[in-house]
């Protein structure tokens, strides 16, 4: 028996293909149109992760709606958007409301799989002990892989997946510089420039509201960035 | 020509003005002196009736010959330079048909009376007056009458010098001479007789024909009266003379015969020499109807002025002269004298005026002021006017230029005049109108990509979904290849769609974008080296300041806007051209270009190439597997460079092989700190 994934989306054939494709990973997939046809059935039984899309039907915000409804009752599930909005803002939002990722559209069914395994991967790490292979150590930084998990100074960074993947890629080989490119194949993304620039900006942002001192991420103009110790 | 400038001409029409007042000055100056006129004639017309009734001695009709008063002491040489002062007015005497043959000029002291003769005769056939032949040889014969008595005397001589004329008559009695002394010489073309005769002895009339041997002819002439100024009709005259002005009596030949009064000016010297411009105002603007004349200041013998001849041809009238104080006129006014219907002479009253030109200089002085006033006020006040008012164009203008300079995202409230009333009112509610339009429009295209792209995302979600699905069903192998280009035309339309909301996003990134103090060059140093291997065969030049530039900005925008420069210059270069980056601090910024070689711009584009959706590459030239050109590139670019509040511009390098794109930079606004 798969885990259980539930897919909120407005539009049928999305959600149909999606449903297939993830059922033939071995996923037990439920798919809904709406928000109040999602919320009743997560009334009655919760899935192990929900992907939803932003825009609902008449809600253009509804997505943002249930997952601040699925967060109250639930801090642990998670939860990706899958969208078309790709704006800075739309992805700012959706991270504020607890959202563990956030994907546009164009991702590719493997991406997504890869994502959702992710997700379920570090759910099942945190409840176990930590391996020692998977554990970087650089000074104050400790990543463990297994867990998905960061923290600096023995606190935990909240990093979204994405975010993690990035940290991940830099910190494996401190002083390396890796460029966009790589950054975004490392992290699974397909984005734009700027997008990778935010994503780095939202990182520094995480770092430093737990260091005011942290400066590990260094850019290299025309390149891209590096870790530094 | 500039609005006020044509305003200040329009203005100009207030020289109509002064042209009005002075034709009606001059009207104004007319009608005085036809007054004038008629008054003077009136005058004039009065003495010589009075003339008439006192049965004054007038001169005689007809010809005559004028005894002048003695120029100075004549010495009997038979030479004219005793004469020199009143020559001039020798009187012709000779035949019809030579009237210069014979010319004669009398004059007289208290004792004598003297006569000159001239009589042109280049050929000599000359005997005394004794000899038989003088009857035919050349001579002059003088015919002297006293009342009754007429004596007729022969003049020649053989030689110059002292000569003696004989009476033709017999001499028994003593009322005239009975022999004439005199004095004859003669030049190349004419002999010249000087002779006198006791005043005791003066003949009434006088007659002188000259003979010439070689063209004879009649020997005898018209016996003419003498005439001499009378002191008699003078005082006559004298009683009637209004005060101020001058009377004249004249002879039919204009010889003046009497004389009374004399012309007084009004007003004295000084105060004319004070207004010597008015005078020459007056005479230059007002006085065009003075006629020039001789000198009336002196007594001359004879008249010789247009309304002289017409009062002596039977007509009154009269004539305005400068008078000779030079600061007035003089207004003659010449009525006929007749006696028994038959035209003696003429007489001539003249008065000086100078109040005329005094009041019509006044009037107009104060014409002209007034126009001046009203050419400055006007003048004035139509430049204060039209100052405003292309001042107030110009503001709209500015900010017209200012709204489309960029692109229509203009702030209706900051408009000027929007809420005028009048017409440059209207105008700018037009203008704000028409930028709505122009916003609305420009936020549309604006919004365009990214809306399309939004849009699109959901059935390349559909399809590209259903692409990955498929691949897990069994499907023939002949259809795999259908599969694979089905998913490379789904990549390409998602990298459109990507490009297309890559604009939109941008200018999200750049209006989130944190400025920092950086160091330019460093950024530049940079990505320079990091372009190295992808222009790569091409040749890469750079030109960097060797000193840190620092600037307040974002960084990565900066890189991304070289990126897209670059890349730009790259996709227009070919393989053996070249790329030049440069950065070089300006007084007014940092001036970041990139040259490289290739096709130049076409010039209608240069100015559009940074707005959005504008690309020079031909669609054709895109390969398949590339992700074509939606010009955004450079949008980005204008959007990083206008967030660094500088300026970005292509242009085509001079020697036509290669284009510059230049942009200047002036770093962000700083941002006042943030409360702690």
């Amino acid at each position: 028996m798969g885990r259980s994934i539930a897919i909120v989306e407005d539009e049928p054939s999305i959600r149909a293909n999606y449903v297939e494709a993830l059922t033939r990973f071995g996923y037990q997939v439920a798919g809904y149109g709406s928000r109040p046809e999602a919320s009743r059935a997560f009334g009655t039984r919760f899935p192990e992760l929900v992907i939803i899309d932003v825009g609902l039907g008449d809600e253009p915000d509804g997505g943002f709606e249930l997952c601040r409804e699925l967060r109250a009752k639930s801090p642990a599930l998670p939860i990706i958007f899958l969208t078309a909005r790709d704006s800075d803002f739309d992805v700012i939002s959706g991270l504020r409301l607890g959202a563990d990722d956030y994907l546009t559209k164009d991702v590719s069914l493997h991406h997504l799989a890869a994502r959702i395994s992710a997700l379920f991967r570090r759910l099942d790490a945190l409840s176990k002990p930590t391996s020692k292979e998977t554990v970087v150590e650089h000074g104050p930084l400790k990543l463990e892989a297994e867990r998905m998990r960061v923290t600096w100074n023995g606190e935990e960074v909240p990093l979204t997946v994405t975010e993690f993947w990035m940290v991940h890629t830099l910190v494996r080989f401190p002083g390396h510089v890796k460029n966009r490119d790589q950054l975004m194949r490392e992290a699974q993304v397909v984005v734009d420039d700027a997008t990778i620039t935010s994503h780095i900006k939202r990182i520094r942002k995480k770092f430093i509201a737990i260091d005011a001192a942290f400066d590990a991420i260094e850019t290299v103009h025309g390149v891209g960035y590096r870790w530094t110790t | 020509m500039s609005l006020r400038f044509k305003l200040l001409l329009i203005a100009l029409s207030t020289l109509a003005l002064p042209l009005a007042g002075w034709l009606f000055v001059r009207q104004m100056e007319e009608l005085l002196r036809q007054g004038q006129e008629q008054t003077l004639i009136a005058s004039a017309r009065a003495l010589a009736r009075s003339l008439n009734a006192l049965n004054a001695e007038l001169p005689p009709a007809g010809a005559a010959l004028y005894v002048h008063p003695a120029p100075g002491k004549i010495t009997i040489d038979g030479y004219a330079d005793d004469w020199k002062r009143i020559i001039s007015y020798a009187q012709k005497l000779g035949p019809p048909n030579d009237p210069e043959k014979l010319s004669a000029l009398l004059c007289s002291d208290d004792d004598w009376i003297y006569l000159l003769a001239n009589v042109r005769d280049a050929t000599r056939n000359r005997v005394d007056a004794r000899d038989p032949r003088a009857a035919v040889s050349d001579h002059l014969t003088l015919t002297l009458q006293r009342e009754a008595l007429v004596r007729r005397y022969l003049i020649a001589s053989g030689a110059p010098g002292h000569f003696d004329a004989l009476t033709l008559n017999d001499a028994t009695d003593n009322a005239l001479p009975t022999v004439l002394e005199g004095a004859w010489q003669e030049d190349g073309s004419s002999y010249r007789i000087e002779l006198r005769l006791p005043r005791a002895q003066m003949p009434d009339k006088i007659s002188i024909a000259a003979y010439d041997s070689d063209a004879p002819s009649g020997d005898t002439a018209d016996m003419l009266p003498l005439l001499s100024l009378s002191s008699q009709l003078s005082d006559e005259l004298a009683q009637f003379a209004p005060e101020g002005m001058r009377v004249r009596i004249l002879s039919g030949d204009g010889w003046v015969v009497a004389t009374a009064g004399a012309l007084i000016s009004p007003t004295g010297a000084p105060m004319a020499r004070r207004r010597w411009l008015e005078n020459v105002v007056y005479r230059q603007l007002l006085a065009p109807g003075l006629t020039e004349a001789a000198d009336f200041s002196v007594a001359l013998p004879r008249l010789n002025a247009t309304e002289v001849w017409q009062a002596l041809s039977g007509v009154t009238s009269t004539a305005w002269h400068r008078s000779a104080a030079d600061s007035g006129v003089v207004l003659a006014a010449a009525v006929p004298l007749k006696s028994s219907g038959e035209v003696r002479g003429a007489l001539l009253l003249e008065q000086a005026s100078e109040t005329l030109p005094l009041l019509t200089n006044r009037a107009l002085l104060s014409v002209a002021i007034a126009s001046l006033l009203a050419l400055i006020v006007a003048g004035g006040v139509l430049f204060a006017f039209s100052s405003v008012l292309s001042l107030r164009i110009r503001r709209l203008r500015d900010a017209a230029d200012r709204a489309l300079r960029i692109s229509g995202k203009v702030d209706n409230a900051a408009l000027p005049l929007i809420d005028a009333r009048d017409e440059l009112g209207d105008l700018a509610r037009s203008f704000a109108g028409l930028l709505d339009e122009v916003n609305a429009y420009t936020d549309y295209l604006r919004t365009l990509a990214s809306k399309l792209s939004h849009e699109l995302q959901t059935p390349l979600a559909i399809v590209k979904s259903s692409l990955d699905n498929l691949d897990h069903q069994s499907l023939p192998a002949a259809a795999l290849p259908y599969i694979e280009r089905a998913r490379g035309g789904a990549e390409r339309l998602g990298a459109i769609v990507r490009a297309m909301s890559q604009a939109n996003g941008m200018e999200r990134a750049i209006g989130g974008a944190e400025a920092e103090d950086f160091d330019l060059t460093a950024v530049v140093r940079g990505c320079v080296e990091s372009y190295r291997p992808i222009i790569a065969p091409r040749r890469l030049e750079f030109d960097l300041p060797s000193t840190p530039i620092f600037m307040h900005g974002a960084p990565e925008l900066i890189a991304q806007a070289l990126d897209k420069l670059v890349d730009n210059a790259r996709s227009f270069t070919p393989d053996d051209g070249w790329i030049h980056i440069a950065l070089r601090a300006r007084d007014d910024g940092m001036e970041l270009s990139v040259a490289n070689s290739g096709p130049p711009l076409p010039p209608t584009m240069q100015d559009r190439l940074f707005d959005s959706l504008v690309s020079l590459r031909p669609s054709a030239a895109t390969k398949p597997s590339e992700t074509p050109h939606l010009g955004l590139g450079l949008y980005v670019v204008r959007l990083i460079t206008a967030a660094h509040r500088g300026a970005a511009s292509a242009r085509n390098l001079e020697d036509g092989h290669g284009v510059e794109f230049r942009l200047l930079l002036k770093g962000m606004p700083r941002k006042p700190m943030a409360p702690t």
